[in-house]
């Protein structure tokens, strides 16, 4: 199992094309990173997607939990409509979504019903708006599992719980902010990490709908590792990008896990 | 492991399997002792025959193709077909195992020449001792940096600008045979509100580099352009800049929804009269319906600087073999076979026919159209091959970001062009 990723992360130290020996260039390809432009855009990038694409999923898949969270008649099928996108793979979503952003598509439609026609791009191909145009059908999945996960750590919260805050007069956001929030630590635990691994890991959503283009505005770590790897066939350079990836994903990740444990103990 | 399973194998792959489970027994865990489909040990009377030719009409023709010459009692030829995209970034892969396929199709040029100098093709001077009637152009495709012959072409096609008869007759335009035409012939169409030339750059942005392309060749030539794309130039020179210059010229006309979808959207836009000109190659014609083609036609790219001799874009296919081949003799006998009139006839009649044979004594379809395109590659004092196949599939990525960039910000051209560079660099340096 670690026998790969030993692997990977010596050939970060090496130049190679797939045909020849590596060669050895020591920290070559990390000072490389240091002035490549479509670095830092891929990095900056990969930034927004965590902020946007885990905040958002997060405050939406929680929002949604809330309110699907008690038994009502019909509930079950909001929740099986919010968790449908999870159940198709990636570049199915994709496809659908670039049905919409056609020129002249859905999207397009929508905006000139609302009377918003001036503000029609070319959603995936201008540089300015393809990267949250791929955002949207990522969260469009994400908030579906987000929910399921909250669901179920709000089924797991003691009932008593909220009476007891309901007989000390506790409003209904106080019972949720002082009840509900901490009693869903572990679950927060698990989302993050979750979130954190899958905005690192992004890929095919961007790969099938901009490849990362136009002109890299869109390029994602994942992607740019990728493209390097596969197109450009420097697996050298990629395996140094994967290596950054996994620190980063690593770091987010000790870093919550730290702080959770300190607050506990 | 097949030796297991069939009866009437030899005793040597039945040993082998034999072999390989005993192996797998060894290393419990590891259940990869699996091999890539087709890479079978070959006993010998098996070939191997790896194709990109994925397209529904290609590989049946590619089907037809290989049944035929298992009639004639020569080797068994076993087609794996690949998914062009998967087989392109698998290739270096197959190449370099232990027990590689046998046979692939491939392109000619420098794409090719990039693994004859990493030592993994076999030489095939001998399967050219019959191809005595080959052209000067297509020996020089086939020919390694080390100077042997190591790439049978089958076929080739031609790239032009299409445009359907009918709307050019309704327009009153006439195809343009200079820049200057061209330039009147976009700003006709473009006065009846149609986008005058049509483009595809949604996940197939490399369609742009045509225009690259053309406009080297037409300005600076067929050998300044080689060799630009294999790294002997700067893209920083004023020359290339010239080039973006020229083309700058003509981005007004250029159709504004083309940034958004692919190239066989864009074929469709002309075919249904949404643009007026498109610069393509002849595989459009894979996913355009069989009626209107017979609308359509094309014109040769204007002539910029008739002091410049004229070079044509002319792609050429055909199939290269890998050294570690057992069955030398089997592989050489296929190939000769491949690059006969006969066999290439059986290819172009049964797929699309818009692709001419390599051996000139193979009849094309027999279309206006093909025989126009034959022409003028005959006619060319130079041959191109496209972007890609005159650098390598390594560079084309840095073209895309460049020239979608350029159509997008075209007053930005100094620092794309610096940027373009400094990203070729690091190609070539790898």
């Amino acid at each position: 199992m670690f026998w790969p990723a030993l692997q990977g992360f010596w050939l970060a130290l090496t130049s190679w094309d797939g045909l020849s020996a590596p060669r050895f260039v020591g920290f070559g390809n990390f000072s490389d990173m240091v002035s490549d432009p479509i670095f830092r855009t891929a990095l900056k990038n990969t930034a927004i997607w965590l902020v946007l694409f885990g905040g958002l999923s997060v405050i939406g898949g929680f929002g949604m939990a809330l309110l699907l969270q008690r038994e009502r008649r019909g509930v079950g099928i909001y929740r099986a409509a919010l968790f449908t996108p999870v159940v198709f793979s990636l570049v199915v979503t994709a496809l659908i979504w670039r049905v919409f952003y056609q020129p002249d598509g859905l999207v397009d439609t929508v905006f000139r019903t609302v009377g918003l026609g001036n503000f029609i791009r070319p959603w995936l191909a201008d540089p300015d708006t393809a990267l949250y145009a791929v955002i949207v059908p990522a969260l469009w999945r994400q908030i579906g599992y987000v929910m399921v996960l909250y669901l179920a750590g709000l089924k797991a919260v003691d009932p008593a719980l909220y009476e007891a805050a309901k007989v000390d007069g506790a409003s209904a956001w106080q019972r949720t902010r002082y009840v509900t929030i901490p009693q869903l630590k572990g679950v927060n635990s698990v989302v993050l990490s979750v979130i954190v691994i899958d905005s690192l890991r992004s890929f095919d959503i961007v790969w099938s709908m901009t490849k990362g283009g136009p002109y890299h505005s869109s390029e994602l770590l994942s992607t740019y590792m990728y493209s390097t790897a596969f197109q450009s066939t420097q697996l050298g350079y990629a395996s140094a990008l994967a290596v950054v990836i996994f620190v980063l994903a690593l770091a987010v990740i000790l870093g919550y896990l730290i702080r959770a444990f300190r607050e506990e103990s | 492991m097949t030796g297991l399973a069939v009866p009437r194998s030899d005793r040597r792959t039945f040993l082998k399997g034999l072999g390989l489970l005993g192996a797998a027994t060894l290393v419990p865990g590891c259940a990869t002792s699996s091999k890539s489909p087709g890479s079978g040990s070959a006993p010998s009377g098996q070939l191997a025959l790896q194709s990109n030719l994925s397209s529904e009409q290609a590989k049946a023709a590619m089907e037809k193709l290989v049944a035929a010459y298992n009639k004639t009692g020569g080797s068994q030829v076993k087609l794996n077909t690949v998914a062009s995209e998967i087989f392109r970034t698998q290739l270096p892969t197959y190449l370099t195992s232990a027990n590689p396929p046998d046979v692939y199709t491939w392109y000619a040029g420098s794409v090719a020449d990039s693994y004859a100098k990493k030592d993994l093709l076999l030489d095939v001077s001998s399967v050219w001792d019959s191809m005595g009637n080959y052209s000067k152009a297509m020996q020089t495709l086939s020919t390694s940096s080390a100077g042997q012959k190591i790439f049978v072409p089958t076929s080739y096609y031609w790239w032009g600008m299409f445009y359907r008869k009918s709307n050019f007759a309704k327009w009153g335009v006439t195809p343009p045979k200079t820049w200057a035409e061209f330039v009147a012939v976009c700003k006709t169409i473009q006065s009846k509100g149609i986008p005058p030339i049509g483009i595809g750059l949604g996940d197939t942005p490399w369609v742009a580099s045509a225009w690259f392309d053309y406009l080297n060749i037409r300005i600076n030539g067929a050998p300044f352009h080689r060799q630009l794309l294999a790294g002997q130039g700067n893209f920083t020179d004023p020359k290339v800049k010239a080039v973006f210059t020229k083309w700058r010229e003509v981005l007004p006309y250029f159709d504004p929804k083309g940034k958004s979808f692919p190239f066989q959207e864009a074929t469709s836009a002309l075919l249904a009269g949404k643009t007026g000109m498109f610069l393509i190659g002849t595989f459009f014609a894979d996913s355009a319906p069989k009626d209107a083609l017979d609308d359509i036609d094309f014109f040769q790219f204007p002539i910029i600087d008739p002091a410049v001799p004229v070079a044509e874009e002319a792609p050429t296919d055909g199939y290269f073999a890998s050294k570690k081949v057992q069955d030398v003799d089997g592989v050489k006998k296929f190939l000769t076979w491949l690059a006969t009139a006969e066999a290439q006839e059986i290819y172009v009649q049964n797929s699309s026919g818009t692709v001419i044979p390599a051996n000139p004594d193979g009849k094309s379809a027999d279309t206006p159209l093909v025989q126009k395109g034959k022409a003028m590659i005959e006619g060319a004092a130079e041959i191109t091959q496209f972007f890609n196949r005159d650098s390598s599939d390594a560079l084309q990525p840095t073209a895309d970001a460049a020239l979608t960039k350029f159509l997008d910000k075209p007053d930005q051209i100094d620092k794309i062009l610096k940027d373009w560079q400094a990203a070729a660099e690091k190609v070539f340096k790898a």
